[in-house]
């Protein structure tokens, strides 16, 4: 089953995305028609969003990097998080913002050390996530930094999360880019370096793992610069497709700008 | 992952503020991997499996099912956010914290800041937070007050807001506009450079004189 999370009427909905599209609330089972919505970050309630840099082979070489031998991990404040079709925002005066497609394994379970052979049992499903960079502020501190990767509505995903048994195996799903129509990225899931099951391995001997957190899992190759007005479709085969809309900081915040 | 009372959001922390550490690194910022000193705060976020309470014993922590070899530990008063801060001027940042309280970070050796130390920080209930919160109106001359650690009953680190290389304002505002803050979000502006090193059944207590006080100790 895919579930979403919408504004509908002004109030916050869980729903249930069926066959044909429509959307069924999960409170009383009405049919709502997709455009009648605003899409929200499908996770209820977010906690810990951890992303991978560096992550797939091909990505690695393009960055001109060595593939690392322990996984670059880093964490991402909720603030970041929006749904699909949303706004996301190119910084003022910068040169370069790239989207980055990525596999989100969502974790359902609370657990502490688990091991490899049992990490599938800790993952609720899987969504598709936007984790815009902008190059132009990476510094070499705590490296990407939080003014690179936390910005405000930089992480949209969706539409929804997946349950795990509808997408089954997850070592070879086609991961694409379009920005204006246009193919931009294409990799494969194949060319993961650390994979879901090492990720929840590794992660949670370090700290707890509870429901509501997220692994963003690295993007492949494929990079390109953004300007307001694009509009970029994030896909992962049997998973969904994300779409943002890129507009000016001064759009985006609007009376806060 | 105690509950703690104040912090329900976010709590965002400030490296590499303390004056004192920020100059004596100079020659470090500028060889390898940095190769320049940072232009902008060094932000690190200390996640809510991090988040424990007054009180509260911290877990000493392991490496490959091995009790790590030593911790350390960094006080900070935290601005508390009561509503929302988004992309705020320095001269009006401080009207957006509802108040302030303290927080024990226990982590790791901070051995390198290149990449996020995920390891290092992101310990479970390695972040308690304080009981109570000073009302931001109770305190006169916020960048005076100064932070105070004791490891059982040894003073090991004093950190004056006035010894850093951003104020609280300043950190407000360039916050603010990377991240819009809500109520329950938090930022530790300053620890202290050199963090205290901390043995296993250490007591550790910090304090604003007279405003706040943390008592945290270390599992055996």
């Amino acid at each position: 089953m895919k579930h979403a999370r919408v504004r509908y009427n002004g109030t916050e909905l869980a729903v249930s995305v069926e066959a044909d599209g429509q959307l069924k609330s999960k409170v009383d089972g009405q049919l709502i028609n997709e455009n009648d919505v605003e899409w929200l970050c499908p996770v209820e309630n977010p906690g810990t969003i951890f992303a991978l840099g560096l992550n797939y082979a091909d990505h690695a070489r393009e960055l001109a990097f060595e593939p690392p031998k322990e996984p670059l991990v880093f964490l991402k404040g909720i603030n970041t998080l929006s749904g699909h079709k949303q706004p996301a925002y190119r910084p003022d005066n910068i040169e370069f913002q790239h989207y980055e497609c990525e596999l989100v394994a969502v974790i359902g379970k609370t657990g502490k050390n688990i091991p490899r052979e049992q990490a599938m049992d800790y993952i609720a499903g899987y969504t598709v996530c936007n984790d815009f960079a902008i190059r132009d502020y990476l510094e070499n501190y705590y490296r990407p930094n939080l003014r690179v990767k936390s910005r405000d509505g930089l992480m949209p995903i969706g539409p929804w999360v997946i349950d795990k048994e509808d997408v089954g195996d997850i070592s070879n799903l086609k991961v694409t880019t379009h920005v204006n129509g246009e193919l931009t990225q294409e990799g494969t899931t194949a060319d993961i370096i650390f994979d879901v099951p090492f990720l929840v391995e590794y992660l949670s001997s370090i700290m707890t793992l509870q429901p509501g957190d997220m692994i963003a899992t690295g993007t492949p190759e494929g990079l390109k610069d953004m300007q307001p007005g694009d509009h970029v479709v994030c896909e992962i085969e049997k998973v969904g497709a994300l779409t943002t809309y890129i507009v000016s900081e001064q759009q985006f915040y609007g009376d806060k700008y | 992952m105690t509950d703690n009372p104040i912090i329900k959001g976010q709590l965002v922390c400030v490296a590499l503020n303390d004056a004192e550490q920020f100059d004596a690194m100079q020659t470090t910022f500028n060889e390898a991997p940095y190769k320049s000193a940072p232009t902008q705060p060094v932000l690190y976020f200390k996640p809510r499996n991090t988040w424990s309470t007054e009180g509260a014993e911290i877990p000493w922590a392991t490496m490959d099912d091995q009790p790590a070899e030593s911790m350390v530990v960094g006080a900070s008063l935290v601005v508390v956010f009561g509503q929302e801060c988004c992309r705020v001027n320095p001269e009006e940042a401080l009207n957006y914290a509802a108040g302030y309280t303290l927080v024990h970070d226990f982590s790791l050796p901070e051995t390198s800041y290149y990449r996020p130390d995920i390891k290092g920080k992101c310990l479970d209930g390695s972040a308690p937070i304080g009981a109570t919160v000073v009302p931001a109106t109770a305190i006169e001359n916020l960048q005076a007050l100064t932070v105070t650690t004791t490891v059982n009953g040894t003073v090991v680190n004093t950190m004056p807001l006035a010894r850093t290389v951003r104020s609280v304002a300043e950190l407000i505002s360039t916050i603010s506009h990377i991240m819009t803050l809500q109520p329950g979000d938090g930022i530790a502006v300053a620890f202290p450079g050199q963090r205290a090193v901390v043995k296993p059944g250490d007591k550790v207590t910090s304090e604003v004189a007279d405003q706040l006080l943390l008592n945290n100790s270390l599992s055996q």
